[in-house]
């Protein structure tokens, strides 16, 4: 099978620059891979790619990674962060990530604006669509995932 | 000056002002806009010195805000803040007349390399 078009290592320095610049600017809890694609999680946010190539990205996480990111961001108190804060800010990761992606994609790409749930990643199903690659990790001792998912039909077509 | 923050993330309209602040622009008048139509509604009703806008919004993207701004008539500086950043989103977006293109995410100190000229 070839490299996919966005690899893990693609995704691991993606979620470097946002850790760097939001979640840990003072470089003392960076997200640790240990890629366990099995890693259970408790909130998850898509953005969708379509125009040249088709498909996902998610970011998932346990609701206290969640509810830690929107403290970082927001400058408070996890005990602080109100749960609308907690869905924009798995939004917003998703669509730093995904804007990320697409620059990486061929030229033509469109990204969807973000969807949030605050259930697990599996709670979202994506038909015929498949994983093509994925980083894993713990942040601060929560649970934090971001994928990509590709369009079986795309792939064969392309 | 007054600044128009265009972003549908509340949070992210919130990071753009802590980091105007820590990049030294904290002094500015801010307003916001939570979609595309409140940008274009407040670029126009607020007359803003400069807008800084996201790219993916409901309502109306923020390259539409900008065209229909121009096509108005309306010459405020004008640039994007977004995740979003394809060679062909920068020519678009410097052909509708976009002063500046900043990558999220983003830092203190890429706002004062863009602003400083700016807003001085």
């Amino acid at each position: 099978m070839s490299e996919p078009v966005v690899t893990e290592g693609d995704l691991a320095e993606m979620a470097e620059q946002v850790w760097v610049s939001y979640l840990d600017p003072e470089g003392i809890s960076p997200l640790v891979p240990h890629g366990d694609v099995k890693q259970l999680s408790e909130v998850h946010s898509t953005v969708s790619i379509t125009g040249s190539w088709h498909g996902h990205l998610v970011f998932a996480s346990s609701q206290n990674a969640a509810r830690k990111a929107a403290a970082a961001f927001l400058a408070m108190e996890p005990d602080e962060v109100a749960q609308e804060d907690i869905s924009d800010v798995l939004g917003e990761l998703a669509n730093i990530v995904g804007g990320n992606v697409k620059a990486m994609l061929p030229a033509g790409c469109f990204l969807s604006l973000p969807t949030v749930v605050l259930a697990p990643d599996t709670a979202s199903y994506y038909p015929a669509a498949e994983r093509i690659s994925g980083l894993y990790g713990i942040w601060d001792g929560e649970p934090v995932s971001i994928s990509m998912w590709q369009s079986v039909k795309a792939e064969a077509s392309a | 000056m007054k600044i128009l923050i265009a972003d549908d993330s509340r949070v992210m309209r919130q990071i753009v002002t802590r980091t105007l602040r820590q990049a030294g622009f904290g002094d500015h008048d801010l307003v916001e806009a939570a979609d595309g139509q409140q940008a274009f509604d407040n670029a126009v009703a607020e007359k803003p010195d400069l807008v800084i806008s996201d790219w993916n919004m409901p309502e109306m993207t923020g390259i539409e805000v900008l065209r229909k701004l121009r096509a108005a008539g309306n010459d405020v500086k004008f640039g994007f803040v977004t995740s979003e950043c394809t060679p062909e989103m920068q020519q678009a977006a410097e052909a509708a007349g976009s002063a500046f293109f900043i990558v999220k995410p983003f830092t203190a100190e890429r706002f004062d390399e863009v602003f400083s000229p700016i807003l001085g």
